[in-house]
Order: C-alpha cells, then structure tokens, then sequence
C-alpha cells in the first residue's frame, strides 16, 4: 500500500511579495498576444538552445525562477538582450528595437504567472488528475478549501508562478527550495505525545506545527525533548514515472489555471 | 518504508475537530480571546482580564515585536483566537503566534488593483476574513491560511475602496465602502460568511426620486458618504449600528443644496434584511469633511430616572452624542473638545445651532475644529466598573478653502482644501450620564491623534501618545502608570488578550506589532535534540 502525499514545495505565500510584477514597462509589446507569438519564434531560434524551451535553464541559466529572488525589469532584460554579458556565454544581438522588445514580452509571458499564458495540456482531464486516488494531491494540498492542508495552497498557484516553476515542482520537488515553513517534522514532547507535520515556522525557542487534519500546535521549545526533521521535500519525486506524459500536460494545465483573479473574471 | 512508517504514523493521530468560533462566543467576547474589531459587538474595547492592575502596570515589558512586511502606517486592530493572532496590511493577512510573535503563515494578494489601509480582520468558524483594498472580500482557514473564496462586491471603477475590518456576524460579514473624498455612492453590504455571496446591500445615499434625494442636487449619484469604518451590533434588536463619511464634493457645498441625507449620520439597519430602522443625522449639508466615522459605543445606562438603551457618540463636529438606540430619538450633545467655532450648540431638535459665515471660502475660513474633527475613528473605550467612556481628542483649528475649479467626481477633487495648524491631543474620560469629563490626560507630539484606547477589568487604560509612546493609565483617576517608546507614531488601536496563560496588550505600530506583558525573568532553556532525516 502506498500513501501519497503530493506536496508542492512552491513557498506560495513568498511570490507575492517578491515582485513578480514590479518590473513591468509600459511597452506596447508587453501582454500583446501578437507580439509575444512573434516574441515566441525569436526565442525558439535563438533564445532556447541555452536557456530551454520553457526557460528552465541548461547551458545558460534558469529564466523562470531566477526573477522570484532578483526581479529584472523589462528595461534590464531589453539590454541584456541587445547588449549581451560581456565575459559570459550571452552574446550581444543586432535586433530591431520592435523584434528585441517582442522578445521581451514573450520573456516577459514565460517568466509571469502560468494563468496568464495558455498551457498546452486539457485543463479538465488535468483537473481529473488532480483530485484522482492515483495521485493523492489533495491528500496534502487544497484548492478553495478542498483539500488537505500540510502543503501549500494551491488555490492561486497559477495566479503566482509560472508554468516552468510548476512543471518543476510536480517533477522535482526537493530541486532548489526554500524549506523554512515547508520541513516535514516530528516532535517529541516531555509529556510523551509526538507531533507530525510541517513546521511552518521554527527556531530555537518555539514551533508552529500544522498536522495532517490541519491543525495547528504552537509548541514552546521548553515542551520538546526530541526534533526530527527531514530533509528534502516530503512530495513523492516520482510523478514523472507514475503519470503519463498526457496526464502531467494535462495536471500542469489545471494548474495553470487555478488563479483567484481570473476565476473571479470568468464568473462574472 | 520510512516515508510509509511517518505518514502511517501522522494519519494515527486522532482526528482532532477544529474548534470553532459560534456566533454566541463573539456574543459574549471578550474573555481570553479578541475576536472582534473592538472586542465586543458593544464597541466598548473593554477586556475582563485582571493580570495587570494599575499596581503592577509599571512591570510591564515588551514580550515580542513582529515587523509587518512592506508596511508604511499600519491601522489594523488584531484579532486573537486560540493562541494566534492576526493582523492585517495592505491586501495582506498575518497569522503570529500570540505568544511568541512568530509567522505562522501569511496570504498576500499581489494583484490587487489598489492600495490603501486596511483596519483589521474578523473571524468566525474556521475562517478569518479581511477586504482587499479594491474590493475583495477573502476567507481563510484560520490555522493554515488556505484560501477558502476571494469574492468581488464592488468595483474601483465606481470609485469605491475598502479600509475597514469586516464584522462577522452569524451567517454573514457586514463590509461597508471608503473612497467618498472622490465621488462615489456610499453603501453598507451584508455577504455570505459561507460563500461570499451578496445577501443585502444598503446604500448610504438615495438614489434620484427616492426619499430624502430631495436633499441633494445633481451630483447625488455621487455623493459619497463612504461607510469606510466597521459598526456595532446589538443581538436583542438584531440591530447594525453604522457611521457614514462626508458628502461629495467636500468642501463644494452649493452644488449640492440641502441635508445631503444620509451623509456624516449614523445608521440603524436591520442585519437580516439591511432596512433603515431609523438614522440620525449629525452634521446636516456637511462643509468641513466632518464624517461621522467614529465608533458608535452601545450601552444600557439610566437616564432620567428610568432604564434606557442609548449609542453614544463622540462626532468628528465637536461634540458628544447620546441617542436612544432604539428610536434613533436624540437625547442630548455636550461639547467633546472645547475649540468649536462653527455652531453655539446642539438644539434640542438634534441638529446644530450654526454660527454664521463659516463654510469655506476662496480666501479661506479658520474653522474649529480641524479637517481631523474633534475625535475619529480609532476607537473609544467604556468601562463598565468606571462607567466613564475614554475618547482621544484634538484640540486643534484649520483653514478650509473652496475652489474655483467645478467637481470632477473620481479626480480626487473634494472641492476645495483644508490645512490644519498646532493642535493638541488630549485623552478625554467623560461620564456618558453627564457629558461631563471626569478626567484628561493631555499627550506630547504633533497634533496627529490616530491612536484608539482599551481598558482592562482592573481599571488600567491604555492609549497611544502621539509621538509613539504606548501609555497606561489609571481609569479612574487619569494617573500616568507606564509608558513605552514604540519608535515610531502609531495609528491603530491596541487590544487585550490571553495567551500561554499570561495577559498581554498589544498594538500596531507604523510597521510593526508589539505586545507586552508582565516582566517575568527567563529561565535558561535546553535545546532539545535535533536530527536530521533524508527523504528516500
């Protein structure tokens, strides 16, 4: 028998407050569909073979998650498209200043939230997936309250992230976290009992733990004889074996689509 | 198998039922816990904790400060329940361990379309709720912060903003409307506390060919009277009691001839369908920006010999109402502060005894009190023991300017402009029975005056300073019993709560919240085990 627990390590509630959006220009060319298509061409031409397809990185570095930590404005990518990194692999480039700014807005696209952007997979079947006995997601994560609570909401996540991002962290949760307020643990307390979940928060003097019914301890360190913590993240890393190649296309769209403001729109 | 041994042993937990905040706990808050913008549904941001006496009020220590990411000016009034506190920004909720200060988890709405303030978050069930500032009403779980619904009730391209701390209310949270400086149709809504849903909606301001749009002219639909601050809530009535802001444009007021009803008044609405039981209001053809955000404090109290249910009311105008809470009927106004030039007094009809030639003017008029008013929103204190009620006020004039230019609804253009001058902030303890003061207690700093009051069963009375000091005093006599330096102005209210075992007030500062408690000294902790185990 196997319990699934499908937890994606994403550290939501951080993204927002991290600038995702701090950097947007006034370009005409930013969230024009038409320029981000002619954009999309420009990069697969040049732009993929170092930095891949989706952004993800390879010989040059990721595009997608690098902007949670260290947001570039439109401004900045525009010049380091034109302009290159003197000493580095990224050469300069002779585009127009129309082709070089449609390059941005489809950089701009790739690296924003996944809802913005349409995703190739069926968000329905995906949607299937999701709540399936098969892939236990919901065992750990919730969307509008249904769901479990040990791991992130993901009620917005393709209102937060971008779809490399969630790709990633289907396939390789432990890859490049932020574990504090993520960390698997097990307390042992003077009193005898043992308390399971995740510490979403901790230090030397005090804990907050929320167990697998989504109930919170708060535990003074003076209670604890005993802290076990895992390492790595405590989402099976095995979702690219287990499911079909059509059916993470199809999670990866759901996910995409789960985005609080734009529901609020489409329901409207 | 170790990841099976751990989740088999996590999923044998016994299944523990979350508790729930009932309609009838907030009913009867507060004790340990703070569930509600002032406390009580009463509005008398009164705790019958007794930890902390006037005796050993000078004990009191900083026990944690949590600094509250990219905040500015913070104006959030916590609420505690079960341990955690949580205190609201800017489109964003905290949830802190009430004894330790630590993050336990927080929900930030990156692409909410506006900013502004935000006064704080309410609770019920397994949910806290707060408003975005364009209008979003979102619920989530209290212990993890998963979202449970984000739901729109207004639009900013109507010109409406939120600020105010939802109430929560048995099946539903009452949210009002801020952004009447600017033009905008003031409304009070009552929305599913399950869904979010709209079950009623009242507007403030009548619209064209209703009763009392004949106290308007043509900007009626825009005539603002923002219900931009929370009420009160009293059960045996089943009665909302809700302040309304100022009429658009502010200081324009020959566009807009007559009352301007239901502006700067106070509103009686029934909470199951949103009907006007009655309204009072206290600035009539408002010219000074003088909303009647202040809170509307619910008290039985003899009057005249016999039992009466009043609402008191220290107003923005300058002076201090009592009104039977049941009819509306105006009882009697005594001067809140003394610099008041625009009125001699309130008639016995209710409504001001105007002193002439004082609306603004091109060259400018020096009108007291100020644009701030005489009190505003922060939040009142009664004590039921003293039976005195603790209001901030200001001393202070101004001058109010008209302009030339016509109103321009949503331009931000209130018709004119106020500028204020010195000022002084004195914490006021006035016995409702009387409208005498009892004591005062005048504060250093700026004339800003943004810092509400709470009191604890024993008789100590905390308030801010204005130059960021948190203060207690002795509720009976005014004594100075401690202080502290924030380090920076406050613009909230404080609140009481338990916590561990141990009493503890606790406010927000411009970007941080504080709590303090009783001095204790620490004993040295060993650091338990700690181990590490890989992931297979």
């Amino acid at each position: 028998m196997r319990i699934l627990a499908c937890v994606l390590l994403l550290a939501a509630p951080l993204a927002a407050q991290h600038g995702l959006y701090e950097g947007e220009s006034k370009n005409p060319a930013i969230g024009d569909p038409k320029a981000i298509a002619v954009g999309e061409k420009l990069y697969m031409r040049s732009c993929a073979g170092c930095h891949g397809p989706d952004g993800s990185g390879g010989r040059g570095p990721n595009l997608v998650r690098r902007p949670m930590w260290h947001p570039l404005t439109d401004e900045k990518i525009f010049s380091l498209i034109r302009n290159g990194l003197p000493g580095a692999d990224m050469p300069a480039t002779n585009l127009t200043d129309d082709e070089t700014w449609n390059l941005v807005a489809f950089i701009h696209a790739l690296i924003g939230p996944a809802a913005d952007n349409p995703a190739a997979g069926d968000g329905a079947a995906g949607e299937k997936v999701f709540w399936s006995e098969k892939t236990g997601c919901a065992n750990c994560h919730a969307i509008h309250g249904k769901g479990g609570r040990l791991g992130p909401d993901l009620t917005n996540i393709g209102g937060l992230r971008p779809l490399a991002l969630i790709k990633e962290s289907v396939l390789k949760p432990s890859e490049g976290l932020y574990f504090l307020g993520n960390e698997a643990v097990a307390v042992k307390l003077k009193n005898g009992e043992t308390i399971r979940g995740v510490a979403r928060n901790r230090d030397n003097y005090s804990l907050q733990v929320i167990d697998r019914q989504g109930k919170l301890h708060l535990i003074s360190m003076r209670d604890v004889t005993e802290l076990e913590i895992r390492e790595g993240s405590p989402m099976p890393g095995d979702y690219g074996k287990r499911l079909s190649e059509a059916e993470l296309e199809n999670l990866f769209a759901f996910l995409a689509r789960q985005s609080l403001r734009k529901g609020e729109e489409e329901s409207k | 198998m170790m990841r099976r041994r751990w989740l088999v042993l996590a999923l044998s937990l016994s299944s523990v039922a979350a508790a729930q905040v009932r309609p009838q706990d907030i009913l009867k808050s507060p004790g340990k816990d703070w569930l509600t913008y002032a406390g009580s549904y009463n509005g008398w941001r009164h705790s019958p904790l007794k930890q902390i006496t006037p005796e050993n009020a000078g004990s009191l220590v900083p026990k944690w400060v949590y600094r509250v990411p990219n905040s500015v000016r913070l104006q959030t009034s916590p609420v505690v329940y079960d341990g955690v506190m949580y205190v609201t920004n800017t489109n964003a909720m905290y949830a802190l361990d009430a004894s330790t200060g630590r993050l336990i988890w927080s929900y930030a709405d990156g692409r909410a379309e506006q900013s502004g303030p935000n006064r704080g978050p309410a609770i019920m069930g397994d949910r806290v709720y707060f408003v975005t500032s364009d209008n979003y009403l979102t619920a989530l779980d209290r212990q993890s912060g998963v979202v449970i619904f984000s739901k729109k009730y207004a639009s900013v391209e109507d010109g409406v903003t939120s600020t105010s701390a939802p109430l929560a209310v048995k099946d539903k949270v009452i949210v009002g409307s801020a952004g009447g400086d600017s033009g905008m149709r003031g409304f009070i809504a009552a929305l599913s506390a399950d869904t979010g849903e709209e079950l009623w909606r009242t507007y403030t301001i009548p619209a064209k060919g209703e009763p009392g749009s004949e106290t308007w002219g043509d900007l009626i639909e825009w005539g603002g009277g923002a219900a931009w601050l929370s009420g009160t809530y009293d059960a045996e009535s089943n009665t909302l009691y809700w302040t309304t802001g100022n009429p658009w444009p502010d200081f324009n007021a020959a566009v807009r001839p007559g009352d301007n009803l239901y502006s700067c008044s106070l509103l009686a609405l029934d909470l199951d369908t949103g009907k006007m039981k009655w309204y009072f209001q206290f600035t009539p053809h408002d010219t000074h920006d003088w909303d009647a955000q202040s809170w509307p404090v619910l008290l039985d109290m003899e009057w005249e010999g016999r039992q009466r249910k009043v609402v008191l009311h220290a107003n923005r105008n300058g002076f201090f109402y009592v009104l039977d809470r049941v009819t509306g009927e105006f009882l009697r106004a005594t001067q809140l502060t003394d610099s008041v030039n625009w009125a001699s007094g309130i008639g016995k009809d209710g409504r001001p005894i105007l002193i002439p030639d004082t609306d603004p003017t091109l060259e400018g008029k020096w009108v007291c009190p100020s644009v701030k008013g005489a009190t505003n929103w922060m939040g009142q204190t009664y004590h039921p023991q003293t039976g005195l009620l603790y209001v901030l006020t200001l001393e202070q004039c101004g001058w109010f300017n008209l302009s030339e230019q016509d109103p321009e609804p949503m331009k931000n253009f209130p018709g004119g402009g106020a500028t204020e001058e010195g000022g002084q902030v004195i914490l006021r303890a006035i016995d409702p029975k009387t409208g005498k003061r009892a004591w005062e207690y005048p504060m250093t700093g700026f004339g800003r005056m943004w810092t509400g009051t709470v009191s604890t069963a024993t008789g100590v009375l905390f308030s801010g300073d204005d130059d960021g000091q948190l203060v207690a005093l002795d509720a009976k006599t005014g004594s100075h019993l401690w202080n502290f330096n924030m380090g920076e102005l406050s613009t909230a209210s404080p609140v009481i709560y338990e916590a561990g075992g141990k009493q503890h007030v606790a406010i927000a500062s411009a970007t941080a919240v504080f709590a303090f408690g009783l001095f204790e000294p620490m004993e040295p902790l060993e650091l338990p085990k700690v181990t590490t185990r890989k992931t297979e």
